[in-house]
């Protein structure tokens, strides 16, 4: 099975283009360019990220990784559902559901982390992944680029720790 | 000791029914030097002067047998000299390594590899050619000289004295030249060893040299030695020549004297005319036994130099003797104390300080600390790897110092943090210990054959996590023709039953080989031919250059799509990868290889927007080539327009018509029924490939491959190919964990009474390391003494006893909680604040 059958299925903006001439790689770099993170890296760049990244499916309710394990990848939904889910020691929490186009999970990228959470697919999902190894590779190879990613990493972790703090003050004012 | 002999030694004792023999050729090869001389006499002055013919042919008979069976001899001489030279360096070469391998760890710290290589091979040669002489090049040539001196002196006294008396003069010259050229030859040795050291260095660190272009660095230390070793020979050449020069010029001056005062007497009649001939030719015959001897003395010199040289630099001795030799080997049952033990290296620097630890047969005691607190090194010199130098380790009742490595070794299992990999196959790395005892003498019980039982083996496996790494290893093997033989058509039958039941679970994870439709995961020549070449060799690699082939892509009108196809690769390929030539990472996923770029750069740059007439013939080829290897499921950057892999399907019956008309016998086509021999076992157990090596991938099939093999009764046969895994030099083949779990199963094989691991665990992910620790915990707890040097302390909850070390010294011991209770260095440790 080929993957550009499975675009025409997918509908997002790509299946306008002629699905026969476009390869797998371009296809890449076209989800790659709508991230936050991969959006401010020049194209010839982004390229290579597109080239090392590779795709997996998952079925339905197939974990992608589980909470407090370790995991060096992050991820781009491509078709599908994920959620986010945290677990505590008598129930768990969907912390957050996430669609196709999302890229999740990059803290992995930077540092050798234990999910915070875990990541389950919601319905059938296919992903495009990239490990630490492969995103450290490239960022050896385009210093340049560091600054960029960070910078947008950590504006990602500044805006969940407000999301947090909003939230536990919301607690404290209703008990 | 092989070392400690003294040179002639060597000579004198070994292969004397040789020696013999050659020296009975040799005294009839001098009777048959001296004989043609007689003859010319003869000829000269019998038959030539009285003019009888019937005696000018015999004698010139005679003269003719003597040369040729002088010269048979001479040959059978050298053949045999050099046998025992070479029989010589055998068995100096051997008992030399047997020395070597035996010597004590703290020796290696200061030996480079290079210096201990060189000793081995390069120096030890010389002195095996001069052996093989020793005795024969002497006694040979002293003999010729007296001989035809005796028989000067028997045609005239005079001129005998005359012609030798100049000997005495290079006799003086020459050792003192020799001397001298010692003296070089043995700086030249030392400087050798140190070229084989900084090569043999900078290929061990090439990874740093890479990393910091220390290319020129590297060179500079290497040209250092070389100019010195130019300097070297160039004056040891100086003297070696001068001695050849000195000899040729007191050689030469004989004739002239013997022209001189032999022509004189001639004239006089005092001489006969034959006996001058005569004379003179003897006189020439002195020469070449004269500059042998002078050739041998140097080669002597040479060797005496390489021997001592050799018996410095390994003038150690063991640390433990081998076997004991006065009882039988003991049998240890795992209690270790230590007492006031003590441990220095050189200029006093003290590793261990007053150690004292009791282990009861059976307990599990940690050592913790620091690094440099000496818990490796306590750990090392209780695995008897160590001599220590003052206190105590009993092992049972027997001191350890005491004990051979033959009472130590079958019962102690010891594991280092990053265990050594030997070149070879994994099985061979895993019994390494049991072999060795078998060789030793002293094998485990069921081992006197030969190798551990497979199960056994196997057994081990399991308990160090290796059986999931084996069996791919297992998996991932292209068969040879006898295990195709053997297993063949029960692989084929699991084919069918593998499709019955999984082939819809893992269409994602698998594409399945199938005449009819085009392979994403296959290359594009195996999307034609659908099969692979009888003689072996990859289609893409192999079809382009065959003419054949190219005749039927053109007619079947795939030749020109293809070249287009390799172009369209290229301009895809090239300016993305063009700037990360340094990394060979990121050409995984690349058809072009790292090696390929200039190349194909080249093709970028000239013809990348060319129409493809313009396109000369070579290039046509190279790019061919390129788009016969394009897997369009792995290469992203390309893409096989719809309309080409339909023209490929289409060419796939036409192309095995074509073959069948011409070559039947060259293809092997893909097909349900039959073995393909060219390909894994896994993808003849899949007929198909994976769609990626990764290891999801493999996660996902692993279990209906496990199923499928154990229900026919093949699991156990696909461990044991797996086995034969080539782990390729230092384990390079292997990751990190996988060599750690090689090194574990080496060490519990050996069904050790006392279980010594260094850090052996430390590369281990979690899983792993928690199937070890529940192997420790559960199978063998309480049969085993484990001694653990530990860093994740996590891991030693609920050990019998931890020893906390600090500075050479234990400083607390006692149980977990006991210690973090204590709030001491432990504790401080567990918090993360040492």
């Amino acid at each position: 099975m080929s993957w550009s059958m499975d675009m025409d299925k997918r509908d997002h903006e790509l299946s306008s283009a002629e699905p026969t001439f476009t390869c797998e790689l371009d296809d890449n770099v076209e989800w790659l360019r709508k991230t936050d993170i991969f959006s401010t890296i020049p194209l010839e760049r982004l390229r290579i990220y597109a080239l090392m990244c590779n795709r997996r499916r998952f079925r339905q309710g197939d974990f992608l990784f589980r909470q407090g394990q370790p995991d060096d990848k992050g991820y781009l939904i491509l078709s599908g559902k994920v959620q986010m889910v945290r677990e505590y020691r008598d129930h768990s929490v969907i912390v957050q559901d996430l669609e196709p186009g999302a890229f999740f999970g990059g803290l992995a990228l930077l540092a050798d982390i234990r999910r915070l959470f875990g990541a389950r697919a919601a319905t059938d999902v296919e992903v495009l992944y990239i490990d630490r190894e492969t995103f450290r590779k490239i960022l050896r190879q385009f210093p340049e680029l560091t600054e960029k990613i960070l910078d947008v990493m950590i504006k990602r972790i500044v805006s969940m720790e407000e999301k947090i703090l909003e939230k536990h003050l919301h607690e404290c004012v209703l008990e | 000791m092989i070392h400690k002999k003294p040179l002639w030694y060597w000579a004198l004792t070994r292969c004397r029914g040789l020696q013999a023999l050659l020296l009975i050729l040799i005294v009839l090869t001098i009777f048959f030097r001296v004989f043609p001389l007689e003859m010319q006499k003869r000829i000269v002055n019998d038959a030539i002067r009285f003019r009888k013919i019937d005696a000018l042919y015999l004698y010139c008979a005679l003269y003719l047998g003597a040369v040729v069976l002088a010269g048979i001899f001479k040959y059978a001489i050298n053949v045999i000299q050099g046998y025992i030279g070479q029989r010589i360096l055998y068995e100096l070469r051997t008992g030399l390594y047997r020395h070597i391998v035996r010597l004590p760890i703290p020796f290696y710290r200061r030996t480079a590899p290079g210096m201990v290589i060189s000793s081995v091979t390069g120096e030890l040669a010389s002195v095996g050619d001069f052996l093989g002489g020793a005795i024969a090049v002497p006694a040979v040539n002293v003999l010729t000289l007296l001989t035809f001196g005796v028989y000067m002196f028997t045609l005239n006294p005079l001129l005998a004295v005359l012609s030798v008396a100049i000997y005495p003069f290079e006799i003086l010259l020459i050792p003192m030249l020799q001397k001298r050229f010692n003296r070089l030859n043995s700086e030249r040795v030392t400087t050798t060893r140190k070229l084989s050291n900084v090569v043999g260095e900078a290929i061990s660190g090439i990874q740093e040299i890479h990393a910091n272009a220390g290319y020129a660095l590297e060179a500079r230390k290497v040209d250092r030695l070389a100019k010195t070793l130019l300097d070297l020979r160039h004056r040891m050449n100086l003297y070696r020549y001068g001695i050849k020069f000195t000899n040729n010029f007191f050689q030469s001056l004989g004739p002239f004297l013997l022209f001189l005062i032999g022509g004189y007497l001639s004239i006089t009649g005092r001489f006969s005319l034959g006996a001058l001939v005569a004379f003179l030719s003897a006189y020439e015959k002195l020469y070449d036994p004269w500059k042998e001897l002078m050739e041998f003395y140097q080669g002597y010199q040479d060797a005496r130099v390489a021997y001592r040289r050799i018996q410095e630099a390994f003038d150690v001795e063991p640390e433990f003797p081998l076997k004991p030799s006065d009882r039988a080997p003991v049998a240890l049952q795992g209690a270790v104390t230590v007492q006031d033990l003590m441990f220095e290296v050189e200029d006093r620097v003290r590793l261990l300080d007053q150690v004292s630890l009791q282990v009861s047969p059976g307990e599990r005691v940690a050592l913790v600390g620091l690094s440099g607190s000496g818990k490796s090194t306590l750990a090392m010199v209780m695995a008897q790897l160590y001599r220590y130098t003052q206190g105590h380790v009993y092992v049972d009742q027997w001191e350890l110092k005491d004990l051979t490595k033959i009472d130590v070794t079958p019962h102690l299992g010891f594991v280092s943090q990053y265990p050594f990999i030997f070149d070879g196959t994994l099985k061979e790395n895993i019994v390494y210990g049991r072999q060795a005892a078998l060789l030793n003498g002293n094998p485990l019980p069921g081992d006197e054959t030969g190798e551990p039982p497979l199960e056994e083996i196997l057994r081990t496996l399991e308990f160090v996590g290796l059986t999931e790494d084996v069996l791919r290893f297992g998996l991932n093997t292209v068969l040879d023709e006898a295990k195709e033989k053997a297993l063949g058509e029960r692989i084929v039958r699991l084919r069918q039953q593998f499709r019955d039941q999984w082939s819809d679970a893992l269409q994602d994870a698998v594409e399945f080989f199938d005449a009819k439709t085009f392979l994403d995961y296959s290359s594009v020549a195996v999307n034609i031919i659908f099969g692979y070449p009888v003689d072996g060799g990859r289609p893409c690699e192999i079809l382009p250059l065959r003419p054949r082939f190219r005749r039927f892509l053109k007619e079947v009108e795939l030749e020109e799509p293809l070249v287009r196809l390799g172009l369209d690769v290229v301009n895809r390929t090239v300016p993305l990868l063009r700037d990360l030539r340094d990394d060979p990472f990121f050409f995984r996923q690349s058809p072009i290889a790292l090696e390929e770029m200039d190349t194909f750069q080249e093709i970028y740059e000239h013809y990348g927007a060319a129409p493809l007439e313009r396109l000369p013939p070579s290039v046509q080829e190279v790019l061919l080539g390129l788009a016969l290897r394009v897997v369009p499921g792995k290469h992203k950057m390309v893409v096989v327009p719809r309309e080409l892999k339909e023209a490929i399907l289409k060419s796939r019956s036409l192309f095995q018509q074509y073959c069948l008309q011409r070559d039947p016998n060259a293809f092997v086509y893909y097909s349900d029924t039959a073995y393909l021999g060219a390909r894994t076992l896994l993808e003849n157990i899949l007929f198909g490939r994976l769609k990626e090596e990764d290891s999801w991938a493999w996660a996902r099939i692993t279990e209906a491959v496990v199923d499928l093999l154990k229900r026919e009764n093949l699991f156990h046969t696909v461990l044991e190919i797996g086995l034969d895994f080539p782990v390729g030099s230092k384990g390079d083949r292997l990751s990190g964990g996988q060599k750690q779990k090689v090194g574990i199963a080496r060490a519990f094989l050996k069904h050790p009474r006392i279980l010594i691991m260094d850090e052996a665990t430390a590369s281990l992910d979690m899983a792993s390391q928690n199937r070890i620790q529940q192997f420790l915990d559960g199978e063998i707890r309480g049969k085993i003494t484990v001694i653990s040097v530990a860093h994740r302390l996590e891991t030693i909850r609920d050990y019998d006893k931890i020893a906390v070390m600090k500075s050479g010294r234990i400083v607390e011991i006692g149980r977990y909680d006991e210690l973090v209770e204590k709030k001491g260095l432990f504790y401080e440790l567990v918090h993360g604040h040492g």
